[in-house]
Formats: structure tokens, C-alpha cells, sequence
């Protein structure tokens, strides 16, 4: 029987941990406080090492936090990042998304820095300033950097950060022998702007519940018993991550090319996946890694950042094929991609701000399985965690002064 | 460049129009029909980020008709496409007797729900026309796309 709106809007007869209320899919007031609380003090994936591979190459990154980010590798080598910003009056420095310069020269004024970030010339600097800016008065502000799991360059605005391997907590351990068998490369990066709330699609990417979107996932795993699907297993990380054990995908079930049998080294024919916290997913199958890392725009308005990743090693006509592996599934053609993506639109849609309330569950338990949504509610521990409100009662039931009057701005 | 083959031109432009329109109505099989037995099919952006090319297709005429019969198992955007092709260039190699096209075109996506019209994708067609036979044939379409940023995507070839 269909429900009136007074059994419509009642809390669920399940623990709270095990509904979300879907304002926090849509409130702007949330989105500001998550960029605070959220994204200027977590570890983030900006670039891969092969996206600059000589000394002086650069690329951007456009920080969830707000702030446009350059990393520049060194004449050491190192890879460091800067606000892509001039500190003489907040031009861009760089407006190109890769490139290499010796030194990042501002357009505006032409003020230069090199690529430790030391503003190398100012044009007629004694003329204009006497003493009183120097060039060692303006250097660039630096931020956390580190490259690891595989080649990966993290970034993080807070200085005051744990270090990458301590936020991880142990969550890539099981897929560092495939990331750091050989050197990586960056294959396809592409984004894709899409409707909807960045927190929906990492939702997606922490269960397997939703493979009965996915024809091509049911039919080479779900429906085929020799696969290990129903074996996988959701493991919980400290710091809301989370990852999926590994299964044996029947390939050969799905007709039209592009599954061969080139895998991966260490792994030739299996899948593994991590969910990293805040909006990270390691996604391990077939021949190819793709990295999945989310750019928010407002609290219903995203962009994705896409990553495949082949080996630096690939001839061309393994990188061909490797291409097509990928293709299948995760191009902008790619089967599933669409599939997730025109789902998380709808999720938003239908769960739009002044849309009827209702709740959004995640109660699934199946002994940890890769159907079980315990990786859903062990991120809204998380994401309780740090913005000190419960997802469930996103607006109520905070201790912390800042949501409280975030609370009342909202009801009011 | 010979243009002993000029007298064909309409012929080849004819078949590039013809092949986004059978697209445009989704008539797959029309659309083989266009093509020759060893048709090759390849999409590619050129990424400035990372300075590479990605082959997000990259697909025999087997492969591509396989593609086409899985459509509906799928779960798709089914909002129509309209393309807008103009051919800019064509080459006539005589020895082959083929032709090498080059086609700039648009593809607009109109939503189901409302019939909003909106900018989907630019890009080019290079083409490989046979006109050994007795109408002219594909023989190879490379699209190459400038939009990279193609939203929730499609599951459509181009
Ligand atoms: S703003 Fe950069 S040199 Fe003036
Ligand atoms: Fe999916």
C-alpha cells in the first residue's frame, strides 16, 4: 500500500547510522561548511608524476576548496605545489592546465618565481619599492605535497596535516604490489560536469548494491558464480575509507570487444577497488587503473576528474589496447560510466532541495559483502565526524556552535 | 592530388550527410550499410592536460554492430542527437580509389523531457570513402573531438 506524507516523512525503523537525511545532498550552507571542514584539511589527489615528468613541466589543480593550485617539478626533481596565484595583485600565474617554463612569469607585471617558489625578479623593483618589498618579502605560498602510492601527487592545504601515509591509515596496502610494480602513467585525464551533489557519486563507488544498474556488471559477475563475486569483501579504513576484495570478472560474457587478457602485473585478471576519504577511488580491473577524484562546484554542481592509467612501459600497441579495455566501461562511451553518472543526476533531481523530505537508506548488512552498504555508513561516520552534525538529522542535533547557527540561517 | 575523381564529389558528401542522418535516427544497421566490409571506427580527444591522445573508441565493423545490438540492455540517455556536419575537404587518391574527407561537425542534444536544445560536442569526421564500387562506401571514420567535457557522456557513437 502506498504511503500518506505523514508515513512518508517518518524516520526509518532502523538505526540512525543507517539513514541520511538528502539535505546534505542539496543545502549550499552544508556545501560552504564542507569545503572547510573537509576539503582544506584532507589529503586530495591532484596529478600523477608522468603529468610532468621533466624538470620545469607544471600543472594545475583546481583545489574543492576554492583555491587554483600549480605543481611544478623541480630542477631536483621534486614535485612541489604553489597557489596558482601572484602575490603581487592575485592575477593567475598560470593559465595553461600543463606546461614548461623555467620560471612562472605573471602576464600582468611580469613578476617571476622558479620552481621552489622564490620570486626570482621584479621589474624595476628598487625604483618602485626602494627597500620596503623585496623579492624574498614575496615568494609563493607553498602547499603540502607528496607523491606516493604509485606516483600519485596528494596535496593538502592544511600545513598543519598528518602525513599522507598516516591519513591513508593502511586502506591502499593491499593494492600497492599493482601500484608500485612498475612506473604509471597517466593515459586519459578528462572531466565531465554533471547536476548533482559530489558526495552522491562517491556513494555510488562504496557499494555494489548498484550493479544491478550495470548490465555489464551483472552478466561477467553478479549472474556467474565462478566469478568470487559473492566472496568479495567491503573492509572499513580508519578516516572513512574503505576498499572491495578482489573477484574474477567473466569478460568473455559480454559481447563486443574490448576485454582482452593483457591485465595488469600482480593482478591479471582480477578487480580491486578503494574508496578513499573524502572523494578518491583507486578502481583496479582488467588491464586498466582508473582514478576517480571529484571537483564540487556548489551542492548540486560537480565536476569529475577521470584518470586512466596504464604502464609507463606500454608499447603502442598494448597502450592500443589497453585503451579499448578501459573504453568499454569507463570512456565518456564507456557502459558503466553512463550508467553511475545518469543515476547520480537523477538522485539529485529527485532529492532536490524543497523536494518532498524523505530518507535516503543505507541499511543493507550482508556480512560485509560487496552488497553490504556498510562503506556508505562508515563514510557518514566520518563525514559526522568532521563536520560535528549527523546526517541523519543534518540540522538538529549539532553541538557545534558553527553548524547551530547554520542551522537557524537555514530554518529561517 | 588528382581531380580526375572531382565528378564524385557530390557522391562522398552525399554519404557523410547520409551517414549523420541514419545516426541522428539511431538506424544502426542503415548506418552499416554504409560502410565497407573492413570498416574501421576510431574516436579521439586530444587532452592538453596530459599532451595525449585518448582513443575512447576503437572498433572493427563486428565490434561496432556488437555495440549497437547491446544498446538496449543498457541503461542510456535516450535524448536524441542532431548533427550538424559541413564537408570542408576532399581528396581523391586515384590509385586506391578512394577519397580522404575531412567534415567539421556539431552535434546538439535535445531532452526528452522539454525539448531543450543544447550544445553536445564539436569536432571533425576524417573519413575514408571508397569509390571503387558502384556508390560510395566508408571505409574508415576517425572522429576527432574537441569537447572533452561531455557531461554524464552517452553510450551513442558519434
Ligand atoms: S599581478 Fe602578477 S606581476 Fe602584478
Ligand atoms: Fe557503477
Amino acid at each position: 500500500m502506498s504511503r500518506n506524507s505523514e508515513q512518508w516523512t517518518q524516520k526509518p525503523n532502523l538505526p540512525t547510522t543507517h539513514y541520511s537525511d538528502p539535505i546534505i545532498y542539496s543545502d549550499p550552507v552544508i556545501f560552504e561548511e564542507e569545503k572547510e571542514k573537509i576539503f582544506k584539511n584532507t589529503w586530495l589527489l591532484a596529478s600523477h608524476e608522468s603529468e610532468l615528468p621533466n624538470p620545469h613541466d607544471f600543472r594545475t589543480y583546481d583545489h574543492p576548496g576554492g583555491t587554483k593550485l600549480v605543481i611544478v617539478r623541480g630542477d631536483d626533481m621534486k614535485i612541489r605545489t604553489f597557489i596558482n596565484m601572484c602575490p603581487h595583485r592575485g592575477n593567475l600565474l598560470v593559465y595553461e592546465p600543463s606546461g614548461n617554463s623555467k620560471n612562472l612569469v605573471c602576464i600582468f607585471h611580469q613578476w617571476a618565481f622558479n620552481a621552489k617558489g622564490d620570486c626570482v625578479d621584479i621589474p624595476r623593483e628598487k625604483e618602485g619599492y626602494q627597500d620596503r618589498v623585496g623579492k624574498s618579502d614575496v615568494a609563493l605560498r607553498e602547499v603540502r605535497t607528496e607523491t606516493a602510492f604509485g606516483g600519485f601527487v596528494w596535496v593538502n592545504l592544511d600545513d598543519n596535516c598528518v602525513p599522507l601515509k598516516e591519513y591513508i591509515a593502511g586502506a591502499l596496502d593491499y593494492m600497492l604490489p599493482e601500484l608500485e610494480t612498475e612506473p604509471l602513467e597517466t593515459m586519459w585525464y578528462y572531466q565531465g560536469t554533471i547536476n548533482t551533489n559530489w558526495k552522491l557519486i562517491h556513494d555510488t563507488n562504496s557499494e555494489f548494491y548498484h550493479d544491478y544498474l550495470h548490465y555489464h556488471n551483472r552478466i561477467t559477475g553478479m549472474t556467474d558464480p565462478k566469478t568470487g563475486y559473492w566472496t568479495r569483501k567491503m573492509k572499513a579504513f580508519p578516516n572513512g575509507h574503505a576498499q572491495v576484495g578482489t573477484m574474477e570478472a567473466s569478460y568473455e560474457q559480454y559481447q563486443g570487444g574490448g576485454h582482452s587478457k593483457l591485465g595488469w602485473p600482480n593482478l591479471p585478471a582480477g578487480w580491486k577497488l578503494v574508496d578513499l576519504y573524502p572523494c578518491i577511488t583507486f578502481n583496479l580491473r582488467n588491464s586498466v587503473l582508473r582514478i576517480d577524484t571529484y571537483i564540487p562546484l556548489s551542492a548540486n554542481k560537480m565536476y569529475f576528474e577521470f584518470r586512466a592509467m596504464g604502464l609507463k612501459s606500454d608499447t603502442p600497441e598494448i597502450r592500443r589496447q589497453r585503451q579499448k579495455d578501459g573504453a568499454v566501461i569507463w570512456s565518456p562511451w564507456g557502459r558503466n560510466l553512463h550508467e553511475d553518472l545518469i543515476a547520480s543526476e537523477g538522485q539529485t533531481i529527485a532529492m532536490a532541495k524543497d523536494s518532498e523530505k524523505m530518507y535516503f537508506i543505507a541499511a543493507r548488512e550482508e556480512g560485509a559483502g560487496c552488497q553490504d552498504e556498510i562503506a556508505l555508513r562508515h563514510y557518514f561516520t566520518e563525514w559526522d565526524k568532521r563536520m560535528g552534525r549527523s546526517h541523519n538529522d543534518p540540522m538538529a542535533k549539532s553541538n557545534d556552535p558553527m553548524a547551530k547557527s547554520v542551522a537557524r540561517t537555514v530554518a529561517a | 592530388m588528382s581531380t580526375k575523381l572531382n565528378g564524385n564529389r557530390v557522391g562522398v558528401e552525399e554519404l557523410i550527410y547520409e551517414s549523420c542522418m541514419l545516426m541522428d535516427e539511431r538506424n544502426w544497421n542503415g548506418f552499416l550499410g554504409l560502410c565497407d566490409d573492413g570498416f574501421e571506427y576510431m574516436l579521439t580527444a586530444y587532452s592538453p592536460e596530459i599532451k595525449k591522445d585518448m582513443t575512447f573508441l576503437d572498433h572493427d565493423r563486428k565490434e561496432l554492430k556488437d555495440l549497437f545490438d547491446l544498446l538496449p540492455k543498457h541503461n542510456t540517455d535516450r535524448s536524441p542527437f542532431t548533427r550538424n556536419a559541413t564537408v570542408y575537404k576532399v581528396d581523391y587518391d586515384d590509385a586506391k580509389k578512394q577519397a580522404n574527407v575531412v567534415s567539421a561537425f556539431q552535434i546538439f542534444k535535445t531532452t526528452l523531457d522539454g525539448g531543450r536544445t543544447g550544445l553536445f560536442a564539436v569536432g571533425k569526421y576524417y573519413d575514408t570513402v571508397s569509390l571503387g564500387g558502384a556508390k560510395p562506401t566508408l571505409v574508415k571514420r576517425h572522429v576527432k573531438l574537441d569537447t572533452r567535457d561531455l557531461a554524464v557522456g552517452t553510450h551513442y557513437p558519434f
